[in-house]
């Protein structure tokens, strides 16, 4: 075993390359693997708040989905109920315009038959007045024709 | 002129280094002036100023690999969407295997050159291991040839393609495993020191394991044990890679210096071998770096004495 200055000669050159490697080669390759290491951390970190912020939509929506389902269904209620008031003021109006005109109606009747009967007693009284002017040949002023008129309507 | 091919110079070919050093001034041994050379006849007169520039070469070169793969795997797709894929996905992979190991192993103590030191460790070993699976007769015979035809006329000892030596794993070369071994040693020394302080450094290799009144007994003992760690290291690593390369040449051997049915057995015997030594590979790699990731956390652990 021949042992001579290769062995020095190798102890420097390793140094040498050592040294290289420390300073410009090492340290490049573990930023390089660092930053990419970082990448996909940030990037899987993304992805679970993404995840996250999706998940806590699907709830809000679900809330907000919920909270519509019973503000429609309280507005239906309501609208029901309003619909039936609604129907059971216009029965009521309906009624009360009808009894209003049933009760119009029968005072017109009224009015017309106290009219008509009016009509028909003056027209009953000038017959009776001209028949009996024909009778007895005379004239009757106006106050005996009311004075008859006051007698007959008292008689009657 | 060329050497005459046997199984032992063939063994010898692929396990002897490219060794260029320098040669003194020797009267005795009949050398006059001193000159650096890669004669391989004079690499016993080089002492320890001698390099093993074919291990050098590719452990530089792999080296080299690993840094530019790493660094243009990641700025290709840098801050892109885009699923990591190919290369950048082998790169990513080797940071989270690594990062994973120093996690384990270091712990929550904060100190930002382990993790890069553990992967060029793992990786810059992996690749020169790997250099294994590569045909034993490949490379240097490629080698050879090259240097003979750009060389053959000018450099008096390359005679022919098999003279130059051309040794293509690194990790199979002691020099290699025990310098980075040794790298390791005097990190862990450095931190010892800064993180524990000297005082308790030297608490540490005198006052256990009998106390106070065996200072000496337990220097020596301390001494063994924390010399023994990076020589461990470094020796495990050759260790199992020279085996390894050994056993790859001794069935090329049985391709080229036997019968025909035992080199078909050969031919079986080297593809079972590399699928066995890719684990061998592997394995090492990651043994060297969990070793010396396990070394530096021993290094930043405090104690009370």
């Amino acid at each position: 075993m021949n042992i001579n200055a290769t062995l020095l000669a190798q102890a420097v050159v390793m140094i040498v390359f050592v040294a290289i490697c420390w300073k410009y080669v090492y340290p490049q390759i573990l930023a390089t693997m660092q930053e990419r290491e970082q990448r996909i951390s940030d990037g899987l970190e993304a992805a679970k708040k993404a995840d996250d912020s999706l998940e806590e939509a699907k709830l809000a929506f679900e809330k907000e989905l919920s909270q519509a389902k019973t503000e429609a269904a309280e507005i239906l209620e309501k609208a029901n109920a309003r619909a039936s008031q609604i129907v059971a003021d216009a029965t009521t109006k309906a009624n009360t315009e009808a009894e209003k005109i049933m009760a119009s109606a029968f005072a017109n009747i009224e009015n017309e038959t106290n009219k008509a009967k009016e009509d028909l007693r003056q027209q009953m009284s000038d017959i009776i007045i001209d028949t009996t002017q024909k009778i007895l040949g005379d004239e009757i002023s106006k106050e005996k024709h009311e004075a008859i008129l006051k007698k007959a309507a008292e008689e009657l | 002129m060329a050497k005459e091919l046997t199984t032992e110079s063939y063994i010898d070919h692929h396990l002897t280094n490219l060794t260029c050093g320098h040669v003194g001034m020797n009267e005795e041994a009949g050398i006059y002036k001193s000159f650096w050379t890669c004669d391989p006849y004079m690499v016993d007169k080089m002492g320890f100023w001698a390099f093993h520039v074919d291990s050098l070469f590719w452990s530089v070169f792999l080296g080299g690999i690993f840094l530019f793969l790493f660094k243009r795997g990641m700025s290709k797709n840098k801050g892109s969407d885009v699923a990591p894929k190919g290369l950048q996905n082998f790169v990513e992979m080797c940071i989270e295997f690594v990062e994973d190991n120093v996690q384990s192993l270091f712990g929550s103590v904060k100190n930002t050159l382990i993790a890069p030191l553990a992967l060029t460790v793992f990786v810059w070993i992996l690749l020169m291991n790997l250099m294994d699976l590569v045909p034993v007769d490949f490379l240097p015979v490629l080698a050879g040839h090259i240097a003979y035809a750009v060389a053959g006329d000018s450099v008096s000892w390359i005679t022919g393609p098999e003279s130059f030596y051309f040794k293509v794993v690194p990790t199979t070369d002691p020099n290699i495993t025990l310098g980075m071994a040794f790298a390791v040693f005097v990190l862990t020394i450095y931190y010892s020191i800064t993180v524990k302080g000297p005082k308790a450094f030297i608490a540490e290799l005198t006052l256990h394991p009998f106390g106070k009144w065996l200072i000496p007994v337990n220097f020596v003992l301390e001494m063994v044990n924390f010399i023994a760690k990076p020589i461990s290291l470094g020796l495990r690593l050759f260790g199992n890679l020279y085996a390894g390369e050994m056993i790859f040449i001794l069935i090329a051997l049985m391709l080229f210096f036997s019968s025909v049915p035992i080199g078909v057995l050969g031919f079986g015997l080297h593809l079972v071998w590399a699928l066995f030594h890719i684990l061998i590979v592997a394995l090492q790699a990651f043994i060297f770096m969990a070793l010396t990731i396990a070394y530096l956390a021993m290094a930043h652990e405090t104690e009370e004495h």
